[in-house]
């Protein structure tokens, strides 16, 4: 697109009068129309004529080339450690920030990961390293997916090749990891939290270090944020918050039909403070004010000055004022200058209380692909650089999410009862195609789980019929509003749990292996999940139609298997507590739940040829359970095996459960559970993840040999 | 050149525009002769004025009217807002929107214009090109339709006005505004932990120092 290409320079030489060309490039997106390039020509002169002044160059050069090969970094080549910025100038760390930047942008073009976040905060992360002295001074990252740049800083720079794959990198910060990670972050709106529990420790322990937290506008959206604010106002021990606002607070900010407004009041609060013109006149009175006061006059001063300030700034300051945080901004986060001097200023400052600095950032800067596109390259697989296109593997097959989404809209147009809630995950959890069907049955709270749980019980209460989209792993924070506000009232919300299982590169921290176990203790819940996309389509019409009572399923992250769809994505109600039996076979029975069935049918494929057949049975429901099918598996099998891809406590148990209260374990039979094992299973590709796990089709046939005795069989299955 | 009060940004000084004007006032005959001169300032002809003092926006609405010619001004500032201008209500989603650009686009491209018009239409098709770019991104249309709820229609001078990022300008606000924010930080600094302070913190600041003292 010969456009573009003229944008590229904007980006090189950003710190002088980029605006302009930062207008025209955004601009030139909208001139679909080759007609009138009212802007081209005066970008094609200003690219002409600018000329890189003296020094090596970063290498995003003048004509934004973009590199297959590692571009080359001659400034970022000679920093291991934060310490070795040190002694850098302001000019310096511009360029280091370039060199940062296109080094990123390289490393996730090769792994994929997180892109868009990591170069909002390159000048943030110099800025920070350069003033304060990790790992003393300690420095968190909200969620951890903008943690890029200060890996690369932190000594592991050449491990970034590794980045979200097997034995390598984590995606997030970890403590394990490195000491320069102080804390482990994946979920969203800890970080204040942590950092006043460190500061807090440095007090008591005498310590003198600075502790500076970095959360994003949309971590700010959860409850935690304004607790831990609440509790730091009452303590006022010393802390930096870093707000990084860049208006992106759902992922992706954007549905598929082009660019939303943040959800929310805080975000509008936030854009208030950011332009505030009208009021500058009044400010300058009263700047005029105070300094007629002024001299020896200090705390006179200092009241005209936060009265003054309390009026100009709006009523998101005062927000953050009321809470006990001295407001500081907004402030320019793409210019080093400006950072470093007011960081310096706070560092120096000998007591400060918890000070918030409200820092405005641009998603994807800096790479004009991620900054044009609507999701601003939040998360990317491997691309070319230069083109910005991805490399999507071609499926042949939609994933859950997509299958879900299209189940849930074909209940939606039958019934129009139905309405879905997610918590910013509109892409994730596949309910931005919910909302363009349905604008006004599609709600999206912000990053607030623990408030979308409550708000779907009163949606119930009234009626309705919601369903809340919300992660396997993210569900965990909202636990409490499940038990109380929905399962002991017995509303019937129903829970749509996406991600569960092992989901590869994102890691433990995002791994859905609880819910099982959490979901399937309540007394009132119906737990389901389905074995393939079909399934799924069945079960969210038996969710719909579950009206007394609450309701949950689980589906993995991953793409369907390829059966055929019911007509029309109309799925149609199962009985509750009924599983059924996919193979029938003698002497060993595998139980399987969830996509689990799958490996099943796979490790009865792969015994078969030692001519043992197996019976596989999909049970559907662990809550409440298909006795009769347990009862007649047990009595007609010697052996037993219940296999899920949760922890402990979760399908398995309640089959034992049963069984021993049915006296079904009084005989002959041997029952052997597979489950996840009892440890966090690191980030890597879902293969490799499995195999850690124990749950691989070779694993369950090994076990099926195992326990028959045939332990030759066993090891030549798994080698 | 920056006049005092006003913004360097053309078009944009939305100081001026802070009276009450409700509705643009109608020109019945815009050939006829009228004389502007008490109730000048708050012309139509206003809308489309650049930044320039009082006495010539005066002096360009008188003349633009006595001119008696149907100038873009007179057209953009004869009451079209961009809703209009793109013929889709003030509640259009952006399927609207877009849907209505598209068609407008393509009939007003210079290159399918009647021969003779070209300049006409090409006049409309940036009219249409800026409508659009304003109401498809949220925030500026945000903006627009607050302008536009207090009456004024700016009009194609007055695009930067909507331009989410307003320049050097506003970071130059911002600089002073955490300046003053950062002073106030140190003058806070100095009295925070008196006696008086009973926080948590205060007490751990005080028994730091005063151990570092004893030492």
């Amino acid at each position: 697109m010969a456009l573009s290409a003229f944008s590229f320079p904007a980006h090189v030489n950003w710190a002088t009068a980029s605006d302009a060309q930062k207008s025209s490039s955004f601009s030139s997106h909208f001139l679909t129309w080759g007609g009138t390039n009212l802007l081209c020509p005066s970008q094609h002169k200003l690219n002409q004529v600018r000329k890189r002044s003296g020094g090596a160059c970063a290498s995003l050069s003048e004509m934004g080339d973009y590199h297959s090969q590692r571009p080359t970094t001659p400034l970022l080549d000679t920093i291991n450690y934060p310490i070795h910025m040190k002694n850098l100038s302001i000019k310096e760390l511009k360029q280091l920030a370039d060199e940062i930047r296109s080094d990123v942008i390289f490393n996730v073009s090769k792994t994929g990961g997180h892109l868009g976040s990591s170069l909002g905060v390159v000048e943030l992360t110099v800025a920070l390293h350069y003033v304060f002295n990790a790992p003393q001074d300690k420095i968190l990252w909200d969620v951890g997916h903008q943690s890029y740049p200060h890996k690369i800083l932190t000594g592991r720079r050449d491990k970034m090749h590794t980045i979200r794959q097997t034995n390598g990198l984590s995606g997030f910060t970890k403590r394990s990891e490195s000491e320069f990670d102080c804390f482990g972050t994946g979920h969203s709106s800890t970080t204040i939290s942590a950092g006043l529990g460190m500061a807090v420790g440095r007090d008591l322990k005498g310590r003198k270090n600075n502790v500076v937290a970095v959360i994003g506008d949309g971590a700010m959206t959860a409850g935690q944020a304004y607790e831990a604010m609440n509790n730091a106002g009452y303590l006022d021990s010393d802390m930096i918050v870093i707000l990084n606002d860049n208006k992106q607070v759902s992922l992706p900010t954007a549905t598929l039909d082009g660019p939303i407004p943040p959800v929310g009041a805080l975000s509008s609060a936030l854009s208030r403070l950011q332009s505030n013109r009208p009021l500058r006149e009044l400010r300058e009175v009263a700047k005029g004010v105070a300094k007629q006061i002024g001299g020896p006059m200090h705390e006179l001063a200092a009241k005209v000055d936060e009265y003054a300030r309390g009026m100009i700034s709006g009523s998101g300051s005062t927000l953050f004022e009321e809470l006990g945080l001295y407001y500081i901004g907004p402030v320019d986060g793409h210019n080093i200058d400006d950072l470093t001097a007011i960081l310096k200023e706070v560092k120096s400052t000998k007591t400060t209380g918890p000070v918030l600095i409200h820092v405005v950032t641009e998603k994807g800067r800096g790479y004009p692909y991620a900054e044009k596109a609507a999701d601003k390259y939040h998360g990317v697989a491997k691309f070319d650089p230069a083109t910005g296109k991805q490399f999507k593997a071609k499926a042949l097959t939609q994933s859950y999410t997509t299958y879900f989404a299209e189940a849930l809209i074909a209940e939606a147009e039958v019934d129009k009862d139905i309405v879905a809630i997610h918590a910013a995950m509109g892409g994730g959890t596949g309910m931005n195609l919910f909302l363009r069907r349905f604008p006004t049955r599609c709600f999206d709270v912000g990053i607030a789980e623990q408030h979308a749980v409550t708000f779907a019980a009163g949606l119930a209460c009234e009626g309705l019929k919601p369903f809340c989209a919300i992660y396997s792993s993210f569900m965990q924070r909202a636990y409490d509003q499940v038990v109380h506000d929905v399962d002991l009232q017995k509303l019937p919300v129903r829970f749509a749990m996406d991600r569960a299982g092992l989901v590869g590169a994102d890691g433990p921290t995002h791994c859905g292996s609880f819910d099982v176990t959490f979901m399937a203790c309540l007394p009132n819940m119906v737990v389901m999940a389905p074995s393939d996309e079909a399934e799924l389509f069945h079960m969210v019409a038996t969710a719909a139609a579950i009206d007394d009572r609450p309701s949950c399923f689980r589906y993995p992250r991953g793409n369907g298997i390829g059966v055929q769809l019911p007509p029309g994505n109309k799925g149609i109600p199962i009985e509750v507590g009924k599983g059924k039996t996919l193979i029938e076979g003698e002497r060993v029975a595998l139980l399987g739940y969830g996509t689990a069935v799958q490996s099943c049918l796979a490790a009865a494929s792969l015994v078969q040829s030692h001519g043992l057949r197996l019976t596989v049975a999909d049970a559907r429901f662990c809550k409440p359970l298909d006795r009769a099918l347990i009862r007649s598996l047990a009595k007609s099998h010697e052996v037993l095996i219940t296999v899920e891809e949760g922890s402990i406590g979760g399908f398995g148990s309640h089959v034992a459960q049963f069984m021993a209260l049915d006296g079904l374990l009084d005989g002959k039979l041997k029952w052997r559970p597979l489950v996840l094992p009892d440890r966090y299973i690191d980030h890597g590709s879902p293969a490799d993840q499995l195999a850690e796990a124990g749950l691989t089709p070779s694993h369950i046939a090994a076990t099926v040999f195992n326990i028959l005795g045939q332990t030759r069989e066993a090891l030549e299955i798994m080698s | 050149m920056r006049c005092y009060g006003f913004t360097p940004i053309q078009g944009s000084d939305s100081r001026l525009f802070h009276l009450p004007t409700t509705r643009l006032i109608n020109i019945p005959n815009s050939n006829s002769r009228f004389s502007f001169s008490h109730s000048s300032f708050f012309t139509s002809k206003l809308v489309s004025a650049t930044c320039m003092p009082p006495v010539s926006l005066r002096t360009t609405a008188r003349a633009a009217v006595n001119d008696g010619l149907m100038t873009e001004e007179a057209a953009a500032a004869s009451g079209l807002s961009f809703y209009e201008l793109l013929g889709i209500p003030e509640s259009g989603s952006l399927v609207d929107i877009k849907q209505a650009y598209k068609q407008l686009a393509r009939k007003y491209h210079p290159d399918v214009s009647p021969p003779g018009r070209a300049e006409e239409y090409t006049k409309r098709f940036i009219r249409v090109q800026e409508a659009y770019e304003i109401l498809s991104d949220p925030g500026r249309r945000a903006l627009y339709d607050r302008d536009l709820a207090k009456g004024l229609h700016l009009a194609f001078s007055a695009r930067r006005q909507y331009q989410s990022n307003e320049g050097m300008e506003e970071r130059g606000e911002w600089k002073n505004r955490w300046q003053a924010q950062l002073s106030g930080l140190k003058r806070r600094s100095m009295n925070k932990d008196a006696d008086g302070n009973l926080s948590w913190g205060a007490r751990m600041r005080r028994q730091r120092d005063e151990l570092a003292n004893e030492l």
